[in-house]
């Protein structure tokens, strides 16, 4: 695809009405060999809703901190072209003058969070600006109002939950009275309910029509139908789309999933679906137009839909019985009964405080059950050493930078495998052997710190399966990482899954329920609430409800199609007919 | 839409020791703190200590945690630096002096002891005059009145504040640290004890400056750093009880040397 000199590219003069007006920015970080975003321009005008979009390393975060300044004042990096913050050159502003015009929501709340109390959080900005006294606390109750947090003023942040804690980093970048608010990937340390919660307060700031908002998403689904306007870099970090949604997300579909943008399921569902013969005359960017575009579509055969293979339930790889723990003197589980037969990808969910955690940590022997309560190949967890144990399952757990206990990548691996007492030989021919296979081979002299966040990922899940382990547990993988790496992650399970090992994760992510597990166990105040295949747990209404989670967007879409009773029990997209996207 | 005024630093007025300047209470008690390091007999530091406990109960509505440290933590520390020095003084500069308790070949003597109490009492008597401070002022307070009164600069007292936030994250942290590390098999048993802190140390860092570069990108975002002062929204003024307490406790604590005089 040709990139420059590009259709999109916006006038050459600098539009005085513009708020944002950027021209042939390209941003090189210090350590980085070419500029990522490159030769972008673009402009943001007073109410604006823009969706910045790109593949992974296309510097959309990037160019999201240099629209306040923050690149390259704070972060060094060289930028090229120019970028105008309501007239003024942010290469020579300060980023505390550009604030007046842009502010800045982060990815992980508790990192913007400085006083103790939500009153004192929300007038910081403002002191900064020296404004008087009465002009900051207006300020500050007019966006603590705005955000629903106002009766709360007098708490500390630490007892919001996280969907709060992003509300009130909303209220402080509303107090700062700038007309823009840039947010960069805002929901991704969030449960379902912290998402309706921060997408709710959006939609309210929308509605107003004060604001122009920036936003760098990769949930499509919750920003759809608040977005007006997508910005599209791809993989070079060059400026390829810019307009409204429609002829952009809904005419260039095929075109950015192969740039590998991220694209709204029911796009995506659709796309396949076109590739299998369904003919739509415009493509759906919400599960409430792809069924109604489906249900006006003549009936198709049948499409064959694998079911997940029927479990063997007199052999279980895991089986945990009576399983009752107490974490000091609370009791947390009561009484869970659970069997995972080998090769299965088992989701746990459910609320914050269910006692998710707590029930796969009992499972991996993190904590100790009780003996006899949780069996693995037949093994007493309780009566297992840490060696036996190593050879059975595997814990992962959600930072793996925690997990690391030496100073190379080659030695993290063969730690487990010295702990068997193996010789010499043997421990560096199954430690390479599993490098290579994790694709770590080059990196076994590195120290683990230095990976990449993606490869530390790889290593940790290495290092849970070196000894052998069958059943591989992790504790919520996908939590507080972009998109990108996610699926990095996501995909290494489905390979590890394909050759055989069973997985067990616990998760909100419901991205990684709907396309990747083929059973969730929903826990419930220390009881299993539901367990089955994910299709049939996502039926019941109250229950999802019950337990903080959402229904995917595709069994939204497909639940009870009148019209085509082959997709109605489809609840991953690659079960969907239409082949290899 | 109007604002409530809450020109005061707090919701609800403060009474006792808590409405006194931070920086009063650090002054009063400081000359008795110092001189307290160079007494030798047990008159002095029990005299400051009862001082101590009297303004603190006087001055203060407990929390149960403060009221924990005065009752529990203090005398227990008596206890255990008193035992630890008897036992541990040099038996030449107690010659002489009464046998008090002999177990086995450990000998006790009344001079001993005596040592052992001066010194757990002295440390008490530290303890307690660092809490009328320590016990009643809330960190942000202490900032605004360096920054207020002492023209500490606002960036370093800020960032000190930000700073308190990280404490409890790093302690669960490290708390999630040791127990990958146990699950991983890291060495048990007492002498890798060096080794193994050593291995919690490095991801705890790596976890803190990236925490750290994150607030302060947030701080920066909300024009921290713009001037040379900020709206201080709450005022921590120096009063005239600020003065007549650092006065009335220098005098008190002159007079108790006058009248005991440990020197």
């Amino acid at each position: 695809m040709t990139t420059r000199p590009h259709p999109v590219a916006a006038s050459a003069a600098a539009d005085a009405a513009a708020l944002l007006s950027l021209r042939d920015v390209g941003i090189t970080h210090l350590d980085a060999a070419r500029a990522t975003p490159s030769a972008v321009s673009l402009d943001v005008r007073p109410g604006e809703v823009v969706l910045l979009l790109g593949p992974s390393g296309s510097g959309k975060s990037t160019l999201a901190l240099a629209l306040n300044g923050l690149v390259p004042h704070a972060v060094p990096a060289a930028v090229e072209g120019t970028v105008r913050v309501a007239g003024q050159d942010a290469a020579t502003a300060t980023v505390a003058q550009l604030a007046l015009t842009v502010g800045m929501v982060f990815q992980d709340p508790d990192a913007q969070l400085i006083t103790g109390t939500l009153l004192d959080e929300v007038c910081f900005g403002p002191e900064n600006l020296r404004l008087p006294v009465d002009v900051v606390l207006a300020r500050a109750e007019a966006a603590l109002r705005r955000m629903g947090l106002w009766e709360r003023r007098h708490e500390s942040p630490d007892v919001l939950s996280g969907g709060g804690r992003q509300r009130l980093a909303i209220a402080c970048a509303l107090a700062m009275g700038s007309p823009v608010l840039v947010l960069d990937e805002p929901i991704a340390n969030l449960d379902p309910r912290g998402v309706d919660d921060v997408y709710a307060a959006l939609r309210e700031i929308v509605a107003e029509g004060d604001r122009a908002l920036v936003l760098v998403e990769h949930n499509l689904d919750a920003a759809m139908g608040l977005v007006e306007r997508v910005v599209v870099l791809d993989g070079e970090g060059c400026l390829v789309a810019d307009g409204p949604v429609d002829e952009v997300l809904r005419a260039r579909a095929p075109e950015l999933h192969a740039l590998g943008v991220w694209l709204p399921t029911a796009t995506l569902a659709a796309l396949r679906l076109r590739d299998a013969g369904y003919p739509f005359a415009r493509l759906p960017l919400t599960p409430a137009e792809l069924r109604e575009a489906l249900e006006a579509m003549p009936a198709r055969g049948a499409a064959s839909v694998p079911r997940s293979p029927e479990r063997d339930a007199d052999m279980p790889l895991l089986r945990v019985e009576g399983l009752r723990l107490s974490q000091g003197r609370t009791p947390v589980l009561h009484g869970i009964d659970l069997a995972v037969t080998a090769g299965e990808f088992v989701a746990v969910v459910g609320a914050n405080g269910a006692g998710k955690t707590t029930l796969v940590q009992a499972i991996a022997g993190v904590l100790r059950p009780p003996r006899g309560t949780v069996r693995i190949d037949g093994i007493d967890v309780r009566r297992a050493g840490a060696r036996t144990l190593s050879r059975h399952v595997g814990f992962v757990f959600q930072n793996p930078e925690h997990q690391f206990v030496t100073t190379t990548v080659f030695d993290e691996i063969a730690h487990g495998l010295r702990a068997q007492r193996l010789g010499d030989a043997e421990v560096r021919r199954r430690t390479e052997d599993l490098l290579t296979r994790f694709g770590l081979i080059d990196k076994a002299d590195v120290h683990p710190f230095l990976l990449s966040g993606g490869q530390k990922r790889r290593l940790s899940v290495g290092t849970a399966l070196i000894g052998g382990a069958r059943l591989l547990v992790l504790d919520e993988p996908t939590f507080g990482q972009d998109r990108a790496r996610a699926d990095e992650l996501l995909a290494l399970l489905d390979d590890l899954r394909e050759e055989g090992t069973t997985i067990v994760v616990v998760t909100h992510d419901m991205q990684v329920v709907a396309e990747h597990a083929d059973r969730l166990v929903v826990v419930d105040d220390g009881r299993i609430a539901a367990d089955g295949p994910v299709v049939d747990v996502f039926s019941d209404a109250a229950l999802i409800a019950r337990s903080g989670l959402r229904t995917p967007p595709l069994r939204e879409a497909f639940a009870g199609l009148a019209r085509h009773p082959g997709l109605a029990t489809v609840a991953r997209l690659r079960d969907l007919p239409g082949g290899a996207r | 839409m109007t604002a409530v005024v809450e020109t005061t630093a707090q919701a609800v007025p403060r009474r006792g020791l808590a409405a006194l300047n931070p920086l009063a209470k650090i002054a009063g008690a400081a000359p008795a703190m110092i001189a307290l390091v160079f007494v030798r007999d047990l008159s002095t530091p029990l005299v400051f200590l009862c001082l101590a406990y009297a303004v603190l109960l006087l001055g203060t509505r407990f929390a149960p945690r403060a009221l924990g440290i005065l009752i529990g933590v203090i005398p227990l520390a008596i206890v255990v630096v008193a035992a630890g020095f008897a036992l541990w003084v040099d038996p030449a500069r107690v010659e002489g002096s009464p046998e008090l308790v002999r177990i086995g070949a450990v000998v006790v003597t009344a001079g001993a002891a005596e040592v052992g109490l001066a010194t757990g009492l002295r440390l008490a008597a530290i303890m307690a005059l660092a809490f009328i401070g320590g016990l009643t002022t809330e960190g942000a307070d202490l900032v605004r009145a360096l920054v207020q009164q002492l023209r500490v600069p606002y960036r370093i007292g800020y960032a000190g504040l930000a700073a308190i936030r990280f404490v409890p994250r790093f302690g669960h942290e490290l708390a999630v640290i040791r127990q990958a590390h146990r699950v991983r098999g890291a060495r048990g048993g007492a002498w890798s004890a060096p080794a193994r802190v050593a291995g919690y140390v490095v991801p705890l860092l790596a976890g803190g400056i990236r925490h750290a570069e994150r607030v302060a990108l947030a701080m920066d975002a909300r024009a921290f750093g713009a001037h040379r002062d900020r709206t201080e929204r709450y005022l921590v003024p120096w009063r005239r009880r600020d003065s007549v307490f650092v006065g009335v406790f220098w005098a008190v604590s002159i007079m108790v040397f006058v009248i005991v005089r440990p020197f």
